[in-house]
């Protein structure tokens, strides 16, 4: 079975030198999360901690496991990317932006962290796959989550229609600005390669790879805005036309 | 009157940042947690830890450049290093050795009670 560049596919004599890149980046994305799971696991088997303590660690094994098995379903749904496969259809961004927000709250907060959806006035429709939208969206925030202050919440938004006829949707993040540098390489190979942004380890090159895949079936893009304290990143769909017929 | 010890955890995950305080606090070690290298750096030129828990792939600059700045300073240099790492294995021990790193774990493998055997091992 022959395979796109970066999707796991298994020939007759093993996998193809991009999938083996594919694979190792991705155990070595997971490795953290599971890494964690571990320690947490640990801790309560074998150190006496009290009831309170106890849930909270439990409350993060769930929340740490949940972050992983999302990178895992991003994978396969990466595997098997085929246009066709999904159906594209008007939909609301804003409410994608709420659905998002409202997944990632329980992970914000246990992290005493705050994501908010600014609010859009203007009804607006998009043309997209909901899941693999949701699903780009949700890869942003995980990603805003480790970077900025605790007081100024990561922020998801949509765009006005540009002239071009798209919408763009974005997670905007307030941290430590990434170096010119490091920011000139993320643009060059953003949802094209698997490169880490070293500035942001927690930040998931796979996952931001996939992103890119997952906009591209949807005739999309994703990038990235650097800004003097954080940065945006952000998916652009195609503007659904049906508002505009009414 | 024996000094407690005092361990500063570089760590960017705060949550085994925590599980970190958690271990060494039970082994009667004075802990304090920075999520960055720059935190870090001031955190060192007030408080002069006994040694440093420090993560490698850190927001901002990475655990190389603090080590970088520790051995710039001949009072800093000496301040044991131990790298807690998901990347243990990529890491070529001569390339460590000349910054003070006394010993690598594997945070896929290690156990608590590695991390308060490595500590114990480089304190005074």
């Amino acid at each position: 079975m022959k395979g796109n560049k970066g999707q796991l596919a298994v020939k007759r004599d093993g996998l193809l030198p991009g999938d083996l890149s594919f694979l190792i980046t991705a155990s070595h994305e997971l490795k953290a999360p599971l890494a964690l799971v571990r320690q947490l696991s640990l801790a309560l088997e074998l150190a006496d901690v009290d009831a309170d303590e106890k849930a909270r660690m439990l409350r993060q094994i769930v929340l740490v496991s949940e972050r992983a098995l999302r990178l895992t379903t991003d994978l396969s749904r990466s595997s098997r990317l085929e246009g066709s496969l999904f159906e594209l259809e008007p939909l609301n961004p804003q409410q994608i932006c709420e659905e998002v927000a409202h997944e990632l709250t329980p992970l914000y907060k246990a992290c005493g962290r705050e994501i908010q959806v600014s609010s859009h006035y203007r009804p607006i429709l998009g043309v997209a796959n909901r899941d693999l939208l949701r699903r780009i969206m949700l890869n942003f925030g995980d990603n805003a989550l480790h970077y900025g202050s605790a007081q100024l919440p990561v922020e998801l938004h949509v765009g006005t229609r540009t002239k071009s006829g798209t919408i763009r949707m974005g997670v905007r993040d307030y941290g430590p600005a990434v170096p010119v540098d490091v920011w000139r390489r993320l643009q060059a190979h953003l949802g094209t390669d698997m490169q880490a942004l070293h500035a942001r380890p927690q930040s998931s090159g796979l996952g931001l790879y996939i992103a890119g895949q997952f906009a591209t079936v949807m005739h999309g893009k994703i990038g990235a805005t650097r800004h003097r304290d954080g940065a945006t990143f952000y998916v652009d769909i195609l503007a659904s036309t049906q508002l505009s017929l009414l | 009157m024996t000094k407690t010890p005092y361990i500063l955890i570089v760590e960017d995950d705060e949550w085994l940042a925590e599980q970190y305080i958690r271990t060494l606090s039970g082994a009667g070690i004075r802990t304090e947690y920075v999520p960055h290298a720059l935190a870090a750096i001031d955190s060192i030129d007030l408080t002069r830890p006994d040694a440093l828990v420090l993560d490698v792939l850190l927001a901002g600059p990475n655990a190389f450049t603090l080590l970088h700045e520790l051995q710039s300073h001949a009072d800093l240099a000496s301040i044991p290093v131990i790298l807690c790492t998901n990347s243990a294995d990529q890491l070529a021990g001569e390339d460590i050795e000349a910054y003070g790193v006394a010993q690598v774990l594997d945070k896929a493998t290690m156990l608590p009670a590695d991390l308060v055997a490595a500590i114990k091992k480089v304190l005074p």
